[in-house]
């Protein structure tokens, strides 16, 4: 019998059954991931009074932070980082996506991706030590060259740097960026290819002029899941950056903790944030072509 | 339509065998396609006719034998390399580019300045109807305009051959017949080989000047549309394009180019040896097309051969009618359809009527 009260109505609307559907997610969510960031938020805006916060507005933390040429050249670094093992991912992660979408037979395709996850089976962190092990003084990659001759003392710039850095964490996110390069690929209908080769282009022509258009809505996800998490990635420069390596997560940690400047910390994790997030909206904008109309 | 000897070849298939593993796909196909001709490859799905299409476009290779375009040997010719453009089943319309950016994709090459390029791709939509469509997004079309798109973009390059692989399927039966009529008349307009390949006989013998009947990798017959209807070479064949009644024939003589048969229920008949057509697994049987069994009205006469028989079921079309007739002394109904004019009464199941037919109209299956 439907209610004649304005809340019975609400009850028996559709919109009443869809926020009671989203409610546990939307309820996570605000209280795990809205109310911290609110917190950082207004954090930032606030001075570190020794042992109390001075609660009181203020634009100080930023123009401390901004003002200080260590704070510029450790975000410059982390943006530098990220954008490399960005550009690193994407270039490598596309020939995987395109070989297994094109060459390998379709029943097999599953089993491909699913080997390309393999490395997730391991901890993050015990990968990272792996990866010492291969980079180390004394790691796989110095002891080959030594024992080969190729070398006459270890090299030291491969362990403890910024190098190290960006190979961990392009492996680390080579699965994220093959994923929706593979799946773009897949939507593509076979037949535009054979068409582009039948108007008369070449397979490369046909690749830049057909397949790389259609696939980049995939480049660009996978672009994004790349760039927006190893900006802020904090285990892999401290374990293998060395004091050359450290990255905007480690100094944000350091103001937290060591420092207990809550505030700067704050507004340095808030200035990160904004510069991710208008990085990742002219990428957008210079990209927006070919993210729309496609059905 | 008929094509003097002077019509040049532009495909010839020389013993072309396709192998997929141990799957034979293409029998030893041998066969030419004359310049300026509607071609059609028709067969039921599997028969090869779009592997034989694609071994033309150059995307499916071939396992011996050899497929010559304009006198060369395409072995080793990449698609993009033949004189040939394709109108895929699926359209295969760039969805990144509009219109005209699909119709001009294949002028890259072309060493035209741009201002003649943009005149020639206004040109080919005005051709197929698509004048002004040429900033819209490509996926925004319609099945038709699609197709029409499709067109446009090959037809702009000139080929010598224009491949069509079921083109027409996807549309309704209205849209269909519309785009028939039109491709026909663009072929003659633009004079090229078009070379289409349908599982709908009607289709074929519509638009076709030759149809080459496939069934298993080979091809059955190819003949123009009237010599397969009137005269097929197979009892397959024969049940393929159109309605054909069969019914069991002995071979009684054979002799100065007469055939003496004996059919259940029609008795002795001679059939000129013209009538005899191809194989037929199940034994010798004569076959007749619906429309050469007449029912007589009254103090109508047959001008030939009169029999009786029995209304078994009738089918009502609005211009025409089938009925399904037993004759007397016969075992199974046969399929015969009238022309419904005014004042004519459609007859009802049971009812009993006179029939009039011809041993001039059979074929002898043997």
């Amino acid at each position: 019998m439907p209610q004649s009260t304005r809340w019975g109505r609400f009850r028996e609307s559709e919109a009443a059954s869809g926020l009671a559907m989203i409610s546990p997610t939307a309820i996570y969510a605000t209280l795990l991931l809205a109310a911290p960031l609110v917190t950082i938020f207004l954090y930032s805006f606030w001075t570190d009074g020794y042992l109390t916060i001075i609660r009181e507005f203020t634009l100080d933390n930023y123009i401390t932070a901004w003002s200080n040429p260590a704070f510029r050249a450790v975000m410059l670094r982390s943006l530098f980082v990220s954008l490399a093992v960005t550009a690193t991912t994407v270039i490598l992660a596309f020939p995987v996506a395109y070989f297994v979408s094109f060459f390998v037979e379709p029943s097999k395709k599953s089993l491909w991706l699913f080997l390309i996850t393999i490395p997730f089976w391991t901890s993050y962190l015990i990968r990272i030590f792996l990866w010492k092990v291969i980079l180390g003084y004394n790691g796989v990659i110095n002891s080959s060259l030594l024992s080969m001759g190729i070398i006459s003392e270890p090299i030291q710039s491969i362990n403890y740097s910024v190098g190290a850095v960006i190979t961990a964490l392009a492996h680390a996110y080579a699965p994220f960026a093959i994923l929706p390069i593979f799946v773009a690929l897949e939507k593509i209908d076979r037949s535009l290819l054979e068409a582009g080769r039948d108007l008369g282009e070449s397979p490369v022509m046909t690749f830049i002029r057909v397949t790389l258009p259609l696939s980049m809505a995939g480049v660009i996800s996978s672009v994004l899941i790349v760039f927006i998490p190893t900006i802020g990635d904090y285990v892999t420069p401290l374990l293998l950056g060395g004091p050359e390596g450290r990255m905007v997560a480690n100094l944000i940690d350091l103001n937290f903790k060591k420092l207990d400047n809550y505030p700067m910390g704050s507004a340095i994790a808030i200035s990160a944030m904004a510069i991710v997030v208008a990085i990742s909206l002219l990428f957008l904008f210079v990209n927006r072509r070919f993210l729309k109309g496609a059905k | 339509m008929t094509f003097s000897a002077e019509k040049a070849t532009m495909i010839e298939f020389k013993d072309v065998h396709k192998y997929y593993g141990d799957y034979h796909a293409l029998r030893g196909i041998t066969a030419t396609i004359k310049a300026g001709e509607f071609f059609s490859l028709l067969g039921p799905s599997g028969c090869g006719k779009t592997t034989l299409l694609r071994t033309i476009a150059g995307f499916e290779g071939i396992s011996s034998g050899a497929v010559m375009i304009d006198g060369k040997n395409m072995a080793g010719v990449p698609a993009n390399k033949r004189p040939t453009n394709m109108v895929f089943q699926s359209y295969a319309i760039f969805p990144h580019l509009t219109v005209e950016q699909n119709v001009g994709f294949g002028l890259r090459k072309d060493p035209r300045p741009q201002a003649e390029k943009d005149k020639a791709v206004a040109e080919a939509l005005e051709m197929v109807n698509l004048k002004g469509f040429g900033k819209r997004a490509a996926h925004a079309l319609s099945g038709g305009q699609r197709q029409r798109v499709a067109l446009a973009r090959a037809l702009i390059l000139k080929p010598k051959v224009l491949l069509l692989d079921e083109p027409l399927s996807a549309l309704d039966k209205k849209m269909r017949e519309q785009m028939q009529m039109e491709l026909i008349k663009l072929q003659r307009q633009v004079g090229i080989t078009f070379i289409l390949v349908t599982h709908d006989q009607e289709e074929a013998l519509v638009m076709s000047d030759r149809i080459a009947v496939m069934f298993d990798g080979e091809i059955a017959q190819l003949a123009d549309p009237e010599t397969l209807y009137r005269k097929p070479a197979s009892r397959r064949v024969a049940d393929f394009i159109g309605t054909m009644n069969f019914l069991p024939a002995q071979i009684k003589s054979e002799a100065g180019g007469k055939v003496e048969i004996e059919a259940h229920g029609f008795g002795q008949l001679t059939l000129d040896a013209d009538q005899v057509s191809g194989a037929n697994a199940e034994g010798a049987s004569i076959g007749f097309r619906p429309e050469t069994l007449t029912i007589l009205f009254d103090g109508q006469t047959a001008a030939d051969r009169e029999s009786m028989g029995t209304v078994e079921e009738v089918v009502y079309y609005g211009d025409m009618t089938y009925y399904d007739v037993r004759l007397d002394g016969t075992d199974a109904p046969m399929r015969l359809s009238m022309r419904n004019i005014p004042g004519r009464p459609v007859l009802d199941i049971k009812e009993r009527a006179r029939v009039a037919w011809s041993p001039s109209a059979m074929v002898l299956f043997r």
